[in-house]
Parts: C-alpha cells; sequence; structure tokens
C-alpha cells in the first residue's frame, strides 16, 4: 500500500481523502465539513483524524495531493502551503488537481445527471465573478473541456446556455448566481442538490487520478519514490488564481491605455494568470 | 524552585491551592487515594519549602491523561505551570504514554493559554460537562510527546537544532540554528524587485512569492548546514506581527513540516526576532537593555529587563521611520524602497542645509512623530518647485535623516537614562542606516553604554533571528498546535 493523501482548501468546504496509489479508486477514508476563513486553523487536525480512522501515520504517506484552486487566495494557499509542508517533511511527491474537478467528479458520482450531458461548475470567485469549468459526462467519470478562468456569471449562464446540451449545474457560486443561470437555461437547466455543490473526500480522489500534466498522480504512480519525489517535487506546484494581484490589474490597465493598442504588457511578477493545468 | 513526588504530608497545601484555583475542586480524600497508585504520576512543584504547584497524569496504554494542575495564584504567569505540565508529561512518556489528554472547562481562560503554549489543539467539546457550574469541558490533546521532550533537552544542553522559517512581510527566509547562537545557514529571497514598482509590498504578491518559494528557500537552508529534517529538534516559524496572507504561508508550511515528520513547532514573535538578531552578533549580550527598533513597519523603544521580557516604552503615532523613508524617497522620485538611496544622497549633502523640525523631540514620553516632518518635506519641495528653484536633493535627504536620527537618538538615551539599561540595541531594516548607526553610537558612548548593532543582513528581516528567538522558547517549553493561527497585530509583549 502506498498511501496517498488528498485535500482541498479552497473554498469554504474542507475536504480530505485517503486512497492508495497502488488501487485506483480506493478510499481508505474521507472527511468534509464546512470550515468558512478557518482552514488554516483546522486542515491539519482533520488530517490527523482521517489517517488514524485510516490507521496511519503522517510519516507513512507515499504521497500528498492538493487542490490548486481556483477559490479563496488565501484559502488556496494555505491548502498549498500546508501541503507543501507536509510533501516536504515526508520527503514525498506533492501532486495537484483542480478544485473544480473535484466538484465536477462529486456530481458524477452523486449520479443526478443523464448518461451523457454535461456537468457546469460554478465556483465562488467573488467581486459578483465566478470560476466556470465545464465537464462532458462519459461512462466512467467526466472529462474537462475548458481551461481555468473567471469571468461573470452571466456570460457564462449564456454561454453555457447556448450549447443547447442537457446540463446540470453545481457548486458554490450558485449560492449568490442561481437566478441568472435559471434564467439563461429559461428552466432546462437541472441543478444539483445542494449537498454535492461541495466537494468531498472521495471526489478529491477522483480528481487527483484524473488530472494531467506535470505533478499529479498519473505522472508519478508508476515511479520509484525517490524518482516521484524529484519529478513532483513539493517546490514546484503552485496555485491557479486566474486574476492577478490588484496591482498588477490596475498596472496592466494602466498599460494598456498608455500604449493604445488594447495589449496588456506581459506582467512578470504573479506568474501566469491562468491555469496550464 | 525543584519537582519531586507528592506525599501525603503535602496534601493540605495542595488542597488550598485546589480550593483557590477551581470551582469545583477535587476532594482531599481523591488526593490520598491517588498516591500510590502505579499508573499514576503525581509531582509538586517546591520552592523555600512551600508548594507552589502540584499535577497528576495517569498513563493507560500509549494515552497519558493530565488528572490535575495548578500553580498558587501568586506564582502564576512564572512559567511554573508550564514547567509541571512537561515534567507530567516526561512521566507519562516513560510510562508508554505517546501523547497527553486532559480536559478544561471552556472558561477558564489561565488553563487554556496555559495548555496552548504548550502545543496543546481543542479536539472537542463535552457541554455541560461540569456539575456543580454548567461549564462545557474541552478535550484536549497534546502533540507527540518524545519529539518534544526531546527538543526541550536539546535546547537545555544547547545543542538543539532549529529550522526557522520567515515570511511575514517581503522576504522569504530560511535558517538552521545551532542553540540559539551558532548559524549554520541564513537564506534570504528578497522579492523587493516585485514590489518597487509598485512603490511599495503588494501584500497579494508577497504572498503568492512566499508560496513559490518557500521549499527551495527552505531545501537551500538544510543543504546549506548541511542537515536534514531528522536533524532538527524543532520547526520555529514567525507566527505574527506581519501581513495575514504572507504570515499564513510560512506558518501552513512550518505546521504541515511538523505533521509528517513528528518535529514541534515554535511560534516566533518578529519583532522579538529583531531584538534576538544582537544576540546573534554578540552571543555575550545581556539585558538589561533598551532595543530601539526600526523598520518599514515598525518604530518603537523597548525596554528589556531580561531575555524573552519586553514593555514598550514608546512608539512612532503614525508612520514607521522605514515608511518615513519612503514616503519622502517616493516624493523625490528617487524609487522604492528609499532608505538605501536616501542615505546614499545624504552623504553628499549638508544635514544642516533646510531645518526640517524634529517633532516630539521636547515631549516627556518616548513617543515619536514622523508624519509631521514628511508634511514638512513636501511642504518645503513645492515651495521651492513654486519658486522655480532647483533642488538640492542631497540637502534634502541629509537634512531629512538629520531630522529623524536626531528624534530617534534623543528618545533613545531618554530611555536608557529612565531604565537604567546597560545596553542599547539597534535593530530592524533602519538599523542599516549609517547616520543613524553613528549618531546613536557616539551619542551613547558619551554615556558609557554600548550599541549593539546586528550586521546588515541580520537588521533587515530574516530566519536567524527567528531561530535566536525561538531556541529560549523551546528552553520554556513554548509550542504551537495544529491550529495555531497566524496574528497579524501580534505585540511585542504578547508570546504565542
Amino acid at each position: 500500500m502506498r498511501p496517498l493523501l488528498a485535500f482541498d482548501t479552497s473554498t469554504d468546504h474542507l475536504a480530505i481523502g485517503v486512497g492508495d496509489l497502488d488501487r485506483p479508486g480506493a478510499v481508505l477514508a474521507a472527511a468534509d465539513v464546512p470550515a468558512p476563513r478557518a482552514a488554516n486553523t483546522m486542515v491539519l487536525s482533520a488530517v490527523e483524524r482521517v489517517l488514524t480512522e485510516a490507521g496511519l501515520e503522517p510519516s507513512s504517506l507515499a504521497a500528498v495531493a492538493c487542490g490548486r484552486g481556483p477559490g479563496s487566495f488565501t484559502g488556496v494557499r494555505i491548502g498549498v502551503a500546508t501541503a507543501k509542508g507536509l510533501a516536504h517533511g515526508a520527503g514525498v511527491p506533492l501532486l495537484g488537481f483542480g478544485t473544480l474537478d473535484a466538484l465536477a467528479w462529486r456530481v458524477w458520482r452523486s449520479g443526478e445527471h443523464g448518461s451523457r450531458g454535461l456537468i457546469g461548475i460554478i465556483g465562488d470567485a467573488m467581486r459578483g465573478e465566478v470560476y466556470p469549468a465545464l465537464f462532458e459526462i462519459e461512462k466512467d467519470g467526466v472529462a474537462r473541456l475548458d481551461g481555468d478562468r473567471v469571468a461573470p456569471p452571466a456570460d457564462v449562464a449564456d454561454e453555457w446556455a447556448r450549447h443547447g446540451d442537457a446540463i446540470v449545474l453545481a457548486g458554490p457560486g450558485l449560492s449568490k448566481h442561481r437566478a441568472i443561470f435559471e434564467n439563461a437555461y429559461s428552466g432546462r437547466a437541472h441543478i444539483a442538490t445542494e449537498r454535492v455543490w461541495v466537494a468531498d473526500g472521495r471526489s478529491l480522489l477522483d480528481a487527483s487520478w484524473a488530472a494531467t500534466g506535470p505533478s499529479t498522480v498519473r505522472e508519478v504512480v508508476t515511479l520509484e519514490r525517490s524518482d516521484a519525489y524529484r519529478i513532483a517535487h513539493p517546490g514546484a506546484l503552485l496555485p491557479v488564481y486566474t486574476r492577478l494581484s490588484d496591482a498588477e490589474e490596475a498596472e496592466r490597465r494602466r498599460g494598456a491605455i498608455g500604449a493604445g493598442t488594447g495589449t496588456p504588457p506581459p506582467s512578470g511578477v504573479t506568474g501566469p494568470a491562468g491555469g496550464d493545468r | 524552585m525543584r519537582m519531586r513526588p507528592l506525599e501525603y504530608n503535602d496534601i493540605p497545601a495542595v488542597l488550598a491551592i485546589e480550593r483557590a484555583s477551581f470551582p469545583d475542586p477535587w476532594a482531599e480524600s481523591s488526593f490520598a487515594d491517588e498516591i500510590g497508585r502505579t499508573d499514576r504520576s503525581w509531582k509538586v512543584a517546591v520552592s523555600e519549602e512551600r508548594v507552589v504547584g502540584y499535577g497528576g497524569v495517569m498513563t493507560v496504554g500509549d494515552e497519558g491523561h493530565l488528572l490535575d494542575l495548578a500553580v498558587t495564584p501568586d506564582e502564576r504567569g512564572t512559567g511554573l505551570g508550564r514547567k509541571l505540565v512537561w515534567e507530567l508529561a516526561a512521566d507519562a512518556a516513560r510510562a508508554g504514554a505517546s501523547r497527553l489528554t486532559l480536559e478544561v472547562a471552556a472558561s477558564n481562560d489561565i488553563a487554556l493559554a496555559l495548555y496552548r503554549s504548550c502545543g496543546f489543539d481543542v479536539a472537542g467539546r463535552r457541554p455541560g460537562y461540569y456539575p456543580s457550574t454548567g461549564d462545557d469541558a474541552l478535550l484536549l490533546w497534546s502533540r507527540p510527546l518524545k519529539p518534544h521532550l526531546a527538543a526541550m533537552r536539546a535546547a537545555a544542553a544547547g545543542e538543539d537544532i532549529i529550522l526557522a522559517v520567515e515570511s511575514s512581510c517581503d522576504e522569504t527566509a530560511a535558517s538552521v540554528m545551532r542553540g540559539g547562537r551558532e548559524e549554520l545557514s541564513n537564506v534570504i529571497a528578497s522579492q523587493v524587485d516585485f514590489h518597487s514598482r509598485f512603490g511599495g509590498v503588494v501584500p497579494e504578491i508577497a504572498s503568492r512569492k512566499h508560496t513559490e518559494a518557500i521549499v527551495g528557500v527552505v531545501d537551500e537552508a538544510l543543504e546549506a548546514a548541511g542537515v536534514t529534517f531528522e536533524d532538527c529538534d524543532a520547526v520555529a516559524v514567525t507566527a505574527g506581527p506581519g501581513l495575514v496572507g504572507a504570515l499564513v504561508v510560512g506558518l501552513a508550511y512550518a505546521k504541515g513540516v511538523a505533521c509528517s515528520t513528528g518535529l514541534p513547532v515554535v511560534g516566533v514573535n518578529h519583532l522579538e526576532g529583531h531584538i534576538y538578531a544582537a544576540r546573534l552578533l554578540d552571543p555575550d549580550l545581556q539585558p538589561p537593555l533598551v532595543a530601539l527598533l526600526v523598520s518599514g513597519g515598525h518604530t518603537m523603544l523597548v525596554d528589556v529587563p531580561r531575555w524573552g521580557a519586553y514593555t514598550v516604552l514608546g512608539g512612532t503615532l503614525d508612520d514607521a521611520a522605514g515608511e518615513a523613508f519612503d514616503k519622502v524617497a517616493k516624493l523625490l522620485g528617487l524609487g522604492y524602497p528609499g532608505g538605501p538611496v536616501i542615505s546614499r544622497l545624504a552623504a553628499e549633502g549638508d544635514p544642516g542645509a533646510i531645518p526640517f523640525p524634529r517633532p516630539m523631540l521636547r515631549t516627556d514620553d518616548l513617543d515619536v512623530s514622523l508624519s509631521g516632518l514628511k508634511t514638512a518635506v513636501i511642504q518645503y519641495v513645492e515651495r521651492e518647485r513654486r519658486g522655480g528653484r532647483d533642488l538640492r536633493i542631497p540637502d534634502i535627504a541629509a537634512s531629512f535623516q538629520a531630522a529623524v536620527t536626531e528624534v530617534q537618538v534623543t528618545k533613545t538615551l531618554k530611555a536608557v537614562r529612565g531604565t537604567g539599561a546597560r545596553a542599547v540595541v539597534l535593530a530592524g531594516g533602519v538599523a542599516a542606516n549609517p547616520a543613524l548607526r553613528e549618531a546613536l553610537r557616539s551619542a551613547l558612548a558619551a554615556e558609557d553604554v554600548p550599541l549593539s548593532v546586528p550586521p546588515l543582513g541580520l537588521c533587515t528581516d530574516n530566519a536567524a533571528m527567528i531561530a535566536a528567538a525561538a531556541h529560549d522558547s523551546l528552553v520554556a517549553g513554548r509550542f504551537l498546535g495544529l491550529d495555531a493561527d497566524a496574528v497579524p497585530g501580534l505585540r511585542l509583549d504578547r508570546k504565542m
């Protein structure tokens, strides 16, 4: 057994799952709990409890996976920094998955969808905006159709409604923007029960196994531990923000006006705005 | 003060403390019944033949249950409670316990603060647990005992190896230190280039950069010191004050390391770290001393009667010293950060050229105000520009710096005379300013008081100073639990 700890603190709902790199799909223990603005005080005690439930010590982990966002900037960073510490201290690879992907897996596991169609996840980006993500329902899971971004909910709702496909909507962004989506779909959208608007331990593990790219389970699952640690070093994984800092946004706007071209200059400060997953 | 096992003769004294401490005290017969049980350890703390505290622990399997612990009211706040906790923890560990657990009344703030300072976390709540008061009980658990006890023993012997992390502002830093004084490595990744074009530290950028850099900086510090996590006795981290988003990155990372390695976490007050930086330069430096702490975020005079004890004597009522330098530099179009460039230009100017005001120089207290001085510079510059005169930037820089320096030096001398301090520590980023150093040094020389100024790399934010302060916390058995949070407004006189 090679225990895999997965957790996500990007939203107000803390979720933790323990799986096994030798058994895809296995869930050894799981927990999820509301933790608004309390991730830093709650996550590690909860991790210890879940590991104990699985009969494991933190030192016995073979890998750590965490949600990279998008979500609350501070929430995402608490998760990523905690995961970096856990993985670095244990000398094991640090793997990532998309926060919105885990939410889509939660919906898929709930069975609240047809055999085909779409799952639309709406994360809460605050400031009247959302983090949207679209997934295709497949026989054995969900497939991500687009990249991470931030957008006004009305734009997303119109864009998705034009697809015309059957869709199940879920995600914490619906708490504020549900009506916009209902209107855009004129009642054709199925809104998942609120219970599955948040991730649980199993959905984090599902998303961990499905994630592609560097620093993912797929990249390291067949490797020896030392190779896995080198390939997915805890220093490598970074959060997905989708937004620049306000200071850089302001600079970008000024630059665009000044240059008169509307093309923002490269920022070079806080890394790629989007998520190269 | 010494510890010894509880005896029948102690029970009256113990009972008196018990009744002075809890609304639901143990009965006399209960204490008598505890003595001699093989699964229990009861200890009394004795000072000058008087019982001043006591506690008992029961070990069941790998769990130690702290049954009772109290300190006589006039000895509280001296660290005795913490000594008792760790004495009993060591007994429980010898009997096979890997952790300690206990219940404490939810309203008992003193006890909660004690256990939290030993790194205990609240794991649950039992409503209405105490029959006579109806108070809830909080269920507390310690961190793993063995590594905590080992770290305290190593620290007492001066052999502890601490990995410290600092991320309170715009430097991501890590250091490895032996015995609180021997620096094995000190790595700083400065972000200043990323902030300078915005004219100051952008908190969101700082938090992002810390997240990117922290693992690499720690790896570099461990490698430079030639150690691994396994060689370390504890992880220390700045818990405050500072930018909250920046602090949580270091704290979350440090707690993560602690969770997977079992290492204890020590939370350090950043300001206390600045004062300890002086002890790295001068290991024999002894209180009582006065510290002048001047940086971009802080300007304060501190009375340090002994290591670990602080009274803030005075501070800035508005801008911090470094902030004043930054603002004046910005006004003069000199860029960010302002300290180094103003200091450089001032060296070419005449400090007496412009008679800027010396705010609060004559007040009796030890406070300073720098925003009036900044306004005077603004008004001067506007007047000169209106009059079509060329600005003599070096003269402005020198005159402004002279005003800041004179106020700081005068207030520091006043603090020294008021406290009887035997040394002065100049700390914080503005301690890099040569004019301030020199003025303070010569003024103190006249009083025959030595000035201790850490080298530049230890004045600005760094993790070596955090490790130095953490050593004393280890000796005192002060730790953080896994549920500890950053305290952005942490005061110097408040421990984590």
